[in-house]
C-alpha cells in the first residue's frame, strides 16, 4: 500500500524494513497515518503510522536523525507534514500552531527544552499560561510564584529557589522545569523529546518516577523519545521504532527485550554499511568510463 | 524595581519563602549601596550622579533652576526615543529608522494640516498612525522576511529620510500650531517648557510597567533570550516583533512632532536626525540594555539620556569650544560604558542576576 503522493525512499524495496500499517483500537486518543515529511532533498519521514491509547506510555526509538523529533514537532503543531493525516480522539486533527495543539490538549517538552534563560523559574513554568491580576492585564507574579512552588512540590521536583533566572540552574534542574511546565498544564497527551538527556541518574529517576505516577493516575497519555532500552522497557507500555522514515517495529514492551531492540539496530547498521559498499562499487565501475 | 522580570535576587521583595536572607534586618549603608549598584540601572545611576557632582563643583551655574530648564530639551526627547528603541533592542534587534520617523513625522504632519486640511490634532493622530504602519513594515521585513534588522532599518532610514526631502523639497517650513502666541496644542505637544519632560516621564513609566509586568514585556524578553524556545512555548514571535517595531516608530514620530513644535520649524535635515538616532541608541545602551537582547530597562534608558544631557549641558557651561563637544561626548560614553561593564561584572559576581 503505497500512497502515490509520497516521496520514495532511496532504499530498494526488498531490503527495506517491514512497514507497520495503520492500526487502531477503540480507545485510541491519537492516531497518526501515513505521515511524510521532507526537508529539501532529505526525506525525514516516509510513511509513519502510530497510535496511542488512553493512559498509555509509548516509547519512541530510532537512530539519530531518524526523524523522531520531526514527528513530535508535527504532532505538536510546530511543523506541518507534507502528507498524511492525524486523528485526535477519532476526529481529524490539524494543529495550526503550538498554541492550537495545546488548546486541544497536546503539550510537548522539546529536546532544546524551550526554556528562557533570562526569565525566572516561575515565569518559565507559566509562559503562555500566565496568571493575571484581573481585570488588569498585569502579571500576577505572587500568585504564579505560590502556584509554581506548590506545583513543583506536588510533582516532586526539588528546586531551591524559583525566583532566580533558569540560566543559573543545572542541566538536570532545567530539564525538570521543562517537564514540570508541561505536566503542570491541562494537557492529556504529553510528548517528551528525550526527557532524560542532560540528566544524572538521580534526576533521571525522578522523571521516570513522575512518568510512572502519571501512568498510575491514568489521566494522561504519553509519547516519550528515549535512547536507553532499559529505560524504555521499564517506563513504557509499548515501543515503536522509526527506521528509514517508517515505523519498523511496534510491540508491547512485555513482548520484546533489550536483545531484540539491539538486533534491529545492529541489522540496520549492517544494511547501511552494505549499501555504502555497494554504492562505492558502482562508483568504481563507472569511474574508468568517465 | 525597574528592571525586567527575573531581574535579580537583590530587588525581589522578601515575600518568597527562603528569600534573601539580609532583608530581615534594616540594611546598612553599604548594603544600600550594593543594592543600588546591583540594579541593572545601578552603574549608570552612579556614573550620572558623579558627572552631575563634577559639573556642580566646577561651574557655579550648573545647579540652578535656569540651567535645569536648559537641560530638559537635552535629554527628554532622547529618553522617549530610547524608550521605544529599548523594546526593539531587547529583542536582540535594532531600529535605525527612528531617525527617519523623527524627520518624516513633522513633515507629514505639516502636509496633512496645511495642504489637506486635517486640522492639528487629527493631523497628529493620522501622522502617528502612518508612522506605525512604517514600523509594522520594519517588523515585517525583519520578522517575516528575515532581513537582518540593521540592514532592513538602515534601508528604511534612507528611504524615509529621502521621502521627507522629496515631500518638503528640502525647504524648512513653520510648524502648524506652534507659532506665538502658543495655544493649548502647541503647549501640550512639546512647546511648553515642561511638556517634553512630562511626556518623557509618563512614557517611560508606562513602558517600564509594560516591560516588567505584562505578557507583552515577558514575551519581548523571551524572544530576545531564546527565540526558538519562545516560539516552541507558543509565543507569537513575529507578532510581538512587529508590535515592538510599531511602538518604536510611534515614539520616534512623537518626538519628531514635539521637537518641530518646540523649535516652531519643520527642518528637513537628515544629518541632524541621524545624530539624534545614534544618541537615542547610545542612551539605551548606556542605560544598561544589551544590544544582544534578552535584557533591558526603560528607566535605565531615561537615565542614560539624562547622562548624555548633563554631559552636553555641563561641557557647554564650562565654555568648551563647540568643536570639542562631540569629541568629549565620545570619550565620556567610552568611560561610562567601561564602568557599566565593570560594575555589571561585579553584580553577576555577588548577586547573580541573569
Amino acid at each position: 500500500m503505497v500512497d502515490p503522493a509520497e516521496p520514495k525512499g532511496a532504499i530498494p524495496e526488498a531490503e527495506a524494513p517491514d512497514v507497520v500499517p495503520p492500526s487502531s483500537a477503540p480507545d485510541d486518543v491519537l492516531r497518526v497515518e501515513h505521515i511524510a515529511k521532507r526537508f529539501g532533498p532529505v526525506t525525514a519521514l516516509r510513511d509513519i503510522n502510530l497510535h496511542l491509547k488512553k493512559g498509555e506510555v509509548l516509547g519512541l526509538l530510532g537512530d539519530n536523525g531518524a526523524g523522531k523529533s520531526t514527528l513530535i514537532k508535527i504532532i505538536t503543531g510546530f511543523q506541518k507534514q507534507d502528507s498524511g493525516q492525524m486523528f485526535l480522539r477519532g476526529e481529524p486533527y490539524e494543529p495550526k500552531s503550538v498554541d492550537d495543539a495545546r488548546a486541544k490538549g497536546i503539550d510537548t517538552v522539546f529536546q532544546d527544552l524551550a526554556l528562557i534563560d533570562e526569565l525566572s523559574v516561575y515565569h518559565n513554568l507559566y509562559l503562555r499560561r500566565e496568571r493575571l491580576l484581573k481585570p488588569f492585564p498585569l502579571l500576577a507574579n505572587r500568585q504564579m510564584k505560590r502556584e509554581a512552588r506548590t506545583a513543583l512540590d506536588e510533582i516532586g521536583i526539588n528546586i531551591p529557589r524559583i525566583d532566580v533566572a533558569v540560566a543559573r540552574l543545572s542541566g538536570g534542574q532545567r530539564q525538570a522545569i521543562a517537564v514540570a511546565r508541561v505536566v503542570n498544564g491541562d494537557a492529556d497527551i504529553i510528548l517528551l523529546d528525550e526527557p532524560l538527556a542532560a540528566m544524572g541518574a538521580k534526576e533521571g529517576a525522578q522523571i521516570l518516577d513522575l512518568v510512572a505516577r502519571l501512568k498510575g493516575e491514568g489521566k494522561v497519555s504519553i509519547v516519550m523519545i528515549l535512547h536507553n532500552y532499559v529505560h524504555v522497557l521499564q517506563a513504557c507500555d509499548r515501543v515503536s521504532m522509526i527506521q528509514d522514515g517508517v515505523i519498523a517495529l511496534d510491540k508491547p514492551t512485555s513482548e520484546t527485550s533489550v536483545e531484540e531492540l539491539t538486533d534491529i539496530v545492529v541489522n540496520e547498521y549492517r544494511r547501511a554499511r552494505e549499501e555504502t559498499h555497494a554504492q562505492e562499487a558502482r562508483e568504481r565501475e563507472q569511474a574508468p568510463g568517465a | 524595581m525597574a528592571s525586567v522580570a527575573g531581574g535579580s535576587a537583590a530587588q525581589t521583595p522578601p515575600a518568597a519563602p527562603g528569600g534573601s536572607e539580609h532583608s530581615l534586618r534594616a540594611p546598612t549603608r553599604r548594603q544600600v549601596f550594593e543594592r543600588v549598584v546591583s540594579l541593572r540601572e545601578g552603574s549608570i545611576i552612579v556614573v550620572t550622579i558623579i558627572t552631575a557632582i563634577y559639573f556642580s563643583a566646577n561651574t557655579s551655574s550648573f545647579f540652578t533652576g535656569t540651567n535645569f530648564k536648559t537641560l530638559l530639551p537635552y535629554f527628554a526627547p532622547f529618553a522617549i526615543l530610547a524608550a521605544g528603541e529599548v523594546f526593539v533592542m531587547i529583542l536582540g534587534e535594532i531600529d535605525l529608522s527612528i531617525g527617519a520617523m523623527y524627520l518624516f513625522a513633522p513633515i507629514l504632519f505639516y502636509k496633512l494640516d496645511t495642504s489637506l486640511g486635517f486640522g492639528l490634532v487629527p493631523g497628529v493622530i493620522v501622522t502617528l498612525l502612518l508612522c506605525m504602519v512604517v514600523g509594522a513594515l520594519n517588523g515585517f521585513f525583519v520578522a517575516v522576511i528575515g532581513i537582518n534588522s540593521f540592514v532592513a532599518t538602515l534601508a528604511m532610514l534612507f528611504t524615509f529620510e529621502g521621502l521627507a526631502l522629496i515631500i518638503s523639497h528640502g525647504t524648512p517650513v513653520a510648524t502648524p500650531g506652534a507659532q506665538p502666541p502658543l495655544g493649548t496644542f502647541g503647549k501640550v505637544f512639546g512647546g511648553g517648557t515642561y511638556a517634553e519632560i512630562i511626556w518623557a516621564v509618563a512614557i517611560v513609566a508606562i513602558l517600564q510597567v509594560v516591560l516588567t509586568f505584562t505578557r507583552w514585556g515577558l514575551y519581548t524578553v523571551a524572544i530576545g533570550s531564546n527565540k526558538l524556545g519562545a516560539a516552541e512555548a507558543g509565543v507569537q514571535v513575529k507578532l510581538v516583533m512587529i508590535r515592538n517595531y510599531m511602538l518604536c516608530s510611534l515614539t520616534a514620530a512623537l518626538v519628531g512632532i514635539f521637537e518641530a513644535v518646540r523649535s516652531a520649524t519643520v527642518q528637513p535635515d537628515p544629518a541632524g536626525a541621524n545624530e539624534i538616532l545614534f544618541l537615542a541608541v547610545a542612551a539605551g545602551v548606556i542605560g544598561g540594555t544589551l544590544l544582544t537582547g534578552g535584557s533591558g530597562t526603560i528607566v535605565g534608558a531615561l537615565i542614560g539620556a539624562l547622562f548624555l544631557g548633563i554631559l552636553k549641558d555641563g561641557l557647554i557651561l564650562q565654555g568648551v569650544n563647540a568643536n570639542y563637544l562631540l569629541f568629549y561626548t565620545g570619550l565620556a560614553v567610552i568611560v561610562a560604558m567601561s564602568a557599566n561593564v565593570y560594575v555589571s561584572r561585579a553584580r553577576r559576581g555577588h548577586s547573580g542576576s541573569g
